[in-house]
């Protein structure tokens, strides 16, 4: 059983490996040669400024967008997402910046869209609404999560709770690698606590995490490894132990520390790590 | 618990507000109209609802699945005078007929079905395959279909289908004609499906957030594909119950039929902007105006005011819609 870790190493391939990943929007160019890699069971924090090109990059993993050039290889095989469909199939999970809930209906079919569970009647498929919601409300609260409601549109939800049930979604659909795009950004504390605690919970079990977030803390709380993004390269790519604050800061920002102002780096670092 | 089940009891109440004016409108119609009070005006009521609601079926479909088409008229006009064309015996009509004689109802409604269904088909090729906007893409149709309309009957009628599709229209079950025991038995199929099958639920999400479905990798060009040829074939099936009706088509048969249908789906509750309403709102709003209609009839007034109360109507409903949602909201 026991391996000495070179071997292990040289045997397992990372879960998702960019090469030179690049992506133009006509003129601009949003990316350009972007290559990291994401281990199993790893949580790799990707971070940047507005604009760095985060959001874009994981578009391209999750299927949404194609790109310009570079490789993409998951599971050891090269890949090209045509569809958000085929990533997922592939195993890939994504919880966007801008939520993609409909809100035109309840929250049963909002965490069941598109894999709905049925079942037979007369042998035609039908809803098997009362399963969908026995499973929904044990994932939301074994999260931990509160919903007046599994039968309410999500029109009438808040946006802390709307994430919730895109967060609780992935974890129970589970896959190989989960995306994440500021999953936290309408959360309170407790509820990002426990958010944080699925996602080491997630990586656990082996699955590939890549989450963006513009809270140093929480990057430094869950991840392995950080990823700087600046102006759509890769800046720096560290693992959290064997970097701090003010040097992600700088690799974000491609300033020195010591040039940000008394304001910035009051608002920009927040010294309880 | 108590306030959500409190906020579940509003929101039935709201979804089935149409149900409770046609209720109200009624008893008014009963103690204020003289005869309106009758079985068989209530059947009367009924049966009229058949030809609007049916085609109000396939084009609820489609809004609720976040398009619009506007050719179903046309399309049920299609389908009525292909049938008329090909079964009826006097006029333009060919009068096909088969051994056993009772074959023609599976092979007219067949043609039918598959008439609306390439109409439909046609929409969805230039709506999904080329990305054209559906208003203008669905208004050419109702236009280019009328036009074969005249073109293939060469502006002729056809009269007089045979008995044995004929006592479709004539045979009554409790007062009311099979063909609209058929309108009827659609409407319960495709609730159904909209409520029931994951089918009907992804075009209800995909109304709702285009952007969100395709994400969760639903298929949502397929699905609107499906629904326009849905729609389509259930606009056939409208114009076989119209030509059965009337026993016959004429070139001109059903025209202003839209506008009423989108009368009976906004009154309904289905919202124009997709992913909200249900056909159960919407078959209620179809005899509300049906209901509406008699009554007219009945005080002898001019048949222009029907288009004056109509209208009026659909401001009702429009103005009920923003209601509801400023409720919705205050609920919360
Ligand atoms: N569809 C698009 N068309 C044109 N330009 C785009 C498009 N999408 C993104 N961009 C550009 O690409 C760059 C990277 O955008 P992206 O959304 O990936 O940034 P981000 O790192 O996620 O920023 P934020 O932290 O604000 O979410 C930006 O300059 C943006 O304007
Ligand atoms: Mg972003």
């Amino acid at each position: 059983m026991f391996q000495p870790a070179t071997e292990l190493m040289m045997t397992t391939q990372p879960l998702l490996l960019l090469e030179n990943i690049r992506k133009s929007f006509g003129a601009i160019e949003a990316l350009r040669d972007v290559s990291f890699s994401v281990g199993r069971g790893e949580v790799v924090a990707l971070l940047g400024d507005n604009g760095a090109g985060k959001s874009t990059l994981v578009k391209m993993i999750s299927g949404g967008l194609e790109p310009s050039g570079g490789r993409i290889l998951f599971d050891g095989e090269e890949r090209t997402f045509r569809s958000p469909l085929e990533a997922k199939n592939a195993g890939i999970e994504t919880v966007y910046q801008d939520l993609s809930l409909c809100t035109n209906v309840d929250v049963v079919a909002n965490f069941f869209m598109g894999r709905e569970i049925t079942k037979k009647v007369f042998g035609i498929p039908v809803l098997d609404e009362k399963t969908m919601a026995e499973r929904t409300a044990k994932a939301i609260s074994d999260a931990g999560t509160r919903i007046p409601s599994l039968k309410v549109n999500v029109e009438h939800l808040s946006g802390g709770q709307r994430q919730a049930i895109e967060l609780n979604r992935f974890v129970y659909f589970g896959g190989k690698l989960v995306l994440l795009d500021e999953p936290f950004a309408a959360l309170g504390v407790e509820q990002t606590r426990r958010g944080l605690e699925m996602i080491r919970r997630v990586s656990d079990q082996g699955i590939g995490v890549i989450i963006i977030t513009h809270i140093m803390q929480q990057a430094f709380m869950v991840a392995d490894r950080i990823v700087v993004l600046r102006q759509g390269t890769v800046a720096g790519d560290v693992a959290t132990s064997k970097t701090n604050l003010d040097d992600v800061i700088q690799m974000i920002t491609g300033e020195n520390i010591a040039n940000l102002s008394a304001y910035q780096r009051k608002e920009g670092l927040p010294r309880t790590v | 618990m108590f306030v959500s089940r409190q906020m579940a009891t509003i929101d039935f109440a709201l979804d089935n507000l149409v149900w409770l004016i046609l209720l109200v409108v009624l008893v008014v119609f009963s103690i204020t109209i003289p005869n309106y009070f009758q079985i068989g005006i209530f059947a009367n009521i009924v049966e009229q609802s058949t030809f609007v609601g049916t085609m109000a079926i396939g084009l609820s479909l489609i809004i609720i699945a976040g398009n619009i088409d506007l050719s179903v008229e046309s399309t049920l006009a299609l389908a009525a005078m292909v049938t008329g064309l090909l079964f009826a015996t006097r006029g333009a009509g060919m009068g096909f007929a088969f051994t056993p004689e009772w074959l023609v109802i599976p092979i007219s409604l067949a043609v039918a079905l598959l008439v609306g269904a390439a109409v439909g088909a046609t929409n969805a090729f230039f709506v999904v395959k080329l990305q054209m906007n559906a208003f203008i893409v669905t208004l050419a149709s109702f236009i280019w279909v009328r036009g074969l309309v005249v073109a293939i009957s060469g502006g002729r009628s056809a009269q007089s289908l045979p008995d044995s599709l004929r006592f479709l229209a004539i045979e009554t079950v409790f007062y009311v004609p099979l063909i609209a025991w058929i309108s009827i038995g659609g409407f319960i199929a495709f609730a159904s499906i909209l409520n029931r099958m994951p089918f009907g639920r992804h075009i209800r999400m995909i109304g709702g957030n285009k952007v969100a479905t395709f994400r969760a990798g639903i298929k949502i060009d397929r699905l609107t594909t499906i629904t326009f040829i849905m729609a389509g074939a259930i606009a056939g099936l409208a114009g076989w119950l119209l030509a059965l009706r009337t026993s016959g088509a004429t070139a001109n048969l059903g025209t202003g039929m839209l506008f009423q249908a989108f009368a009976a789906v906004v009154i309904g509750g289905v919202s124009l902007q997709g992913g909200v309403g249900s056909l159960s709102g919407v078959y209620a709003g179809v005899l509300l105006l049906s209901s509406i209609n008699t009554a007219i009839n009945l005080m002898g007034m001019p048949a222009h005011f029907t288009q004056i109360i109509h209208g009026g109507l659909v401001l009702v409903a429009m103005l009920l819609d923003t209601l509801k949602t400023h409720i919705r909201a205050r609920m919360i």
